[in-house]
């Protein structure tokens, strides 16, 4: 087999197959059952409120996705060399750049399940309200790039910063830092500095399109300019990773 | 007498002129097409037809028409933000002779439950006053958007079957062992 999806496969395994993956992806359901439940109180929505309620599933979905993304991202390489094993790894025939590719590899597989357990809460909360199937759709457009950004952001953190907990904290103040658009409301982004974050961040680009799409119904013409940044964050942070493994130190 | 009389006459006269300088120079008319759903409720679509027309004798011009929406249910009266309801809110028409007639439909998704009256407004640059339709009525019945029978069980269900996968997985760990 290939050793890129040989490492892909593995990373994959231990999100899927061990009871610490899967007590993760345990956490993140309970998350969105509970965001869920909260919304149930409330059967007086208006159709706009369930737009707002489906853009707020979503943001969380994104926001949840690129938790798990820094947590699987921070362990790749430092946690390889904490258990020792990276090592073995780097003396096996793999290149580094196929050791990245893999690990980016089980970082797609992670993001593919986050997305698939999020669907049936999204249509539990979106169905009788307006723009369901772009809901699904933009989710995975703008979710993917920005995720796997996160993702890769860990990847290159772990392999510089050499261990977990350090890989693991740097890339979750960066999350927070970038994820704080689903706290401060469009109005407290009004600022010059405000408008600048949203336009560079690539977070700001996915909820800001989720907004657009499910809330205005704006069509995908509309989401170019957001739809490049994110893409831009996910090859910049992809040729971090990259570059960060292939000049890690032993 | 009889000359008060007259002068009293030629007063009303000359009022009812001052009266009829200050008339509708546009008719508006307001009416709900025949597509429209006999019971709307939330999310539904409804579409009005207006024409407005020039009504006096000459020209009017700058005139600018618009959509108004009012809730009128007991204790909820209030005028409602179109932001969500219609991205069509208004129509311009530079000049409008006189018999002319200007034809808009005025579409709108309904996003909340309740009783609303619907009207068109217009003003032209002659007329110091706004000139409006009759008000069209309509009730849009409430649609449950987020119901606790389809939460329930997703909210229920997803966490319960990664649960029954981890008890799975540890199952067949205390087999094989």
């Amino acid at each position: 087999m290939n050793p890129i999806a040989l490492i892909a496969r593995k990373e994959a395994g231990e999100l899927l197959l061990s009871t610490r993956g899967l007590a993760w992806l345990l956490a993140l359901a309970v998350i969105m059952s509970v965001l869920s439940l909260l919304l149930v109180s409330n059967t007086e929505l208006s159709l706009l409120d369930n737009a707002q309620v489906v853009y707020m599933v979503m943001g969380t979905v994104t926001a949840l996705g690129g938790l798990l993304a820094v947590v699987l991202g921070s362990d790749t390489i430092a946690g390889e060399r904490e258990r020792g094993s990276l090592l073995p790894l780097l003396l096996a025939p793999v290149t580094p750049s196929q050791i990245v590719f893999g690990k980016m590899g089980g970082q797609v597989v992670g993001w593919s399940v986050m997305y698939l357990l999020s669907l049936p809460y999204v249509w539990a909360v979106g169905s009788s309200g307006q723009n369901l199937v772009q809901s699904v759709v933009y989710l995975a457009l703008l979710g993917t790039p920005v995720v796997l950004g996160f993702g890769f952001l860990g990847i290159a953190l772990s392999a510089r910063l050499r261990n977990v907990r350090s890989a693991l904290l740097t890339s979750l103040i960066m999350l927070m830092l970038m994820t704080s658009p689903l706290l401060l409301g469009p109005s407290l982004r009004q600022s010059t500095i405000g408008k600048w974050f949203d336009a560079l961040n690539p977070f700001s680009a996915a909820v800001n399109t989720f907004d657009s799409v499910v809330i205005d119904s704006q069509p995908l013409g509309m989401q170019t300019t957001r739809l490049v940044v994110a893409l831009i964050w996910l090859a910049a942070m992809a040729a971090l990773a990259v570059r960060s493994v292939r000049k890690m130190e032993i | 007498m009889k000359k008060a009389t007259l002068a009293l006459l030629l007063g009303c006269f000359m009022l009812g002129l001052n009266l009829a300088g200050a008339a509708d120079t546009l008719s508006v008319s307001l009416v709900p097409v025949a597509s429209n759903p006999p019971s709307p409720q939330m999310g539904d679509w409804l579409k009005f037809r207006s024409v407005i027309k020039n009504s006096a004798g000459q020209p009017t011009h700058g005139v600018v028409a618009w959509i108004s929406l009012v809730q009128v249910d007991p204790g909820k009266e209030q005028p409602v933000d179109l932001e969500d309801w219609s991205a069509h809110k208004a129509v311009t028409k530079a000049v409008l002779r006189p018999g002319q007639e200007l034809s808009v439909d005025w579409p709108m998704r309904l996003i909340q439950s309740g009783s609303y009256r619907v009207v068109i407004s217009a003003v032209d640059r002659e007329t110091a006053h706004v000139m409006t339709s009759p008000f069209v009525d309509f009730r849009v019945r409430r649609k449950p958007v987020v119901e606790s029978a389809r939460i329930l069980p997703v909210a229920l269900g997803v966490p319960a079957v990664i649960l029954g996968l981890i008890a799975l997985r540890r199952y067949r760990r205390r087999d094989r062992a």
